[in-house]
């Protein structure tokens, strides 16, 4: 070997070390985005090979998709999937003659019914009549004229979760004024679904966010995962936390959907005892740690929980919340102060300099 | 130069290499990536005035860069709440237009968090 040759071997050998110590460093992220549930599904998967990511991704898309049309509250059936949710109203209105279900139906009402015996009648399903009635049953959203004596007969018609009979299989209800609408729960139900499909897969790393509402399994390399937590009036984050396996957040907030009506701010979460939208809340985020099984799963947790405490005044608050078992929430309310609970607050670190400043750390109320 | 000069050149060039890599980060965005339903439009440097016109799912929109922010400046859908989000101008923010299919995600060297809980 000529003797010159040698030193700049040495520099290209260290050279190439580099570059192959920093590729394989490069995190192995599959990262994907799609637009189901008429929202955006953002999912992660990290240290599976790129095909095979993609392979999981799409068959967690497929079923996210069959879903969505099997409860839609208002879209027909597909060639592919038929909406069973749409049956089932049409049954429920016109008597009470039972109709087969599917046994995924039946569990997804069962765990329902629980959830909103549990939560006082606030998270309740059955008042997809109120919600179309405020507009809130198409993909875009424009002011209604709000008729109040119309409004008023609804809540009094009274439709509950404990009207519906589930039995072998079939469902019927003792109110015909029951319509379904599983918003408030179809997409955590999806994201336990997926979260339990990775599982079997073998896939330990993985970020599932539907529309918001994220569940995490492992982490992201050699740190957790990060999720963000939405300002509720400018597009930035005013937190961020941790998120480990199995835990999951979600956020119920007036800025998703909304309509604006003589300067007032109409949202999507409408209060089933007054059958009004709510007003004196921004946002609710709560932070769902792993559940046992059998019981209603983390996913579908974060999607339900958000909601009677979102519904219920400042003061009702947390008793609501330590009714659903929830510990760490964080309330944003309509003078844009934020009130969270000490367990919530040890995780979170703040970016907004704002809301940090005007903080209420407060406990959760005791049983 | 000997062997052992080499060395300290390796070294050299190898230290300033890894601390590039560990150290060079800021907090502004520098590219604004597009995404279309489930593809990647485009992703464009945000040091630029450009607008572009972007075909979403219900019809054009046009995405606006100006001096280091992005934003929705038109679009098709019925709401507009993805115009209403305005300027975007740190790493990791996003606007979203779900009509019409479209986001925006602003991308730095430092990513303050994996997904966005809204």
């Amino acid at each position: 070997m000529r003797k010159g040759l040698k030193p700049l071997l040495i520099v290209a050998a260290c050279c190439l070390a580099i570059w192959g110590y920093i590729a394989y460093k490069q995190p192995a992220l599959y990262h994907s985005q799609s637009y189901v549930f008429g929202t955006l599904v953002d999912i992660s998967i990290y240290g599976e090979p790129e095909e095979r990511a993609k392979a999981l991704t799409n068959h967690i898309l497929q079923d996210f998709q069959h879903l969505h049309v099997q409860l839609h509250a208002w879209q027909p059936s597909t060639d592919n999937s038929a909406n069973e949710l749409g049956t089932l109203n049409a049954a429920f209105a016109s008597g009470e003659e039972p109709i087969h279900i599917s046994p995924r139906m039946a569990e997804i009402l069962r765990d329902a019914t629980k959830l909103s015996q549990q939560s006082n009648g606030l998270f309740n399903p059955s008042i997809g009549h109120l919600i179309g009635t405020w507009g809130f049953q198409r993909d875009e959203f424009s002011a209604v004229h709000i008729d109040k004596a119309h409004i008023s007969n609804l809540v009094k018609a009274n439709p509950r979760m404990s009207d519906i009979v589930i039995k072998n299989n079939t469902a019927y209800s003792k109110n015909p004024n029951v319509k379904l609408d599983l918003g408030g729960y179809a997409k955590g139900y999806a994201l336990d679904q997926a979260a339990d499909y990775l599982r079997k897969q073998r896939v330990h790393n993985a970020l599932i966010n539907i529309g918001g509402n994220i569940i995490a399994l492992g982490q992201h390399g050699d740190t957790p995962w990060r999720v963000g937590i939405q300002h509720p009036r400018k597009p930035a984050a005013i937190a961020t936390l941790e998120l480990a396996d199995g835990w999951a957040i979600g956020t119920s907030g007036d800025y998703q959907r909304y309509f604006m009506l003589d300067g007032k701010r109409y949202c999507h979460i409408i209060d089933p005892h007054t059958g009004y939208p709510v007003q004196h809340t921004q946002a609710v985020t709560v932070l769902i740690p792993p559940q046992a099984v059998h019981s209603t799963q983390a996913g579908t947790l974060s999607d339900v929980a958000s909601k009677p405490i979102f519904i219920e005044p400042l003061a009702q608050k947390s008793t609501i919340a330590a009714s659903l078992g929830i510990q760490h929430y964080m309330v944003i309310d309509q003078a844009a102060q934020a009130f969270v609970t000490p367990e919530l607050q040890t995780k979170l670190t703040w970016l907004d300099a704002d809301f940090k400043k005007h903080l209420h750390v407060q406990a959760t109320a005791q049983h | 130069m000997r062997i052992g000069d080499w060395c300290v050149v390796t070294t050299g060039i190898v230290l300033v290499v890894v601390l590039f890599q560990q150290l060079w980060s800021h907090e502004g965005a520098t590219r604004v990536q597009i995404r279309l339903g489930d593809t990647i439009y485009g992703t464009y440097s945000l040091n630029q005035q450009r607008d572009i016109q972007v075909d979403g799912a219900i019809g054009p929109a046009t995405v606006s860069i100006m001096n280091g922010k992005a934003r929705f400046s038109k679009s098709p859908c019925h709401n507009q709440y993805c115009v209403h989000q305005g300027w975007l101008s740190r790493s990791g923010q996003a606007a979203l237009c779900l009509p019409n299919q479209l986001s925006l995600e602003l991308i730095g060297e430092a990513k303050h968090y994996d997904s966005l809980n809204y």
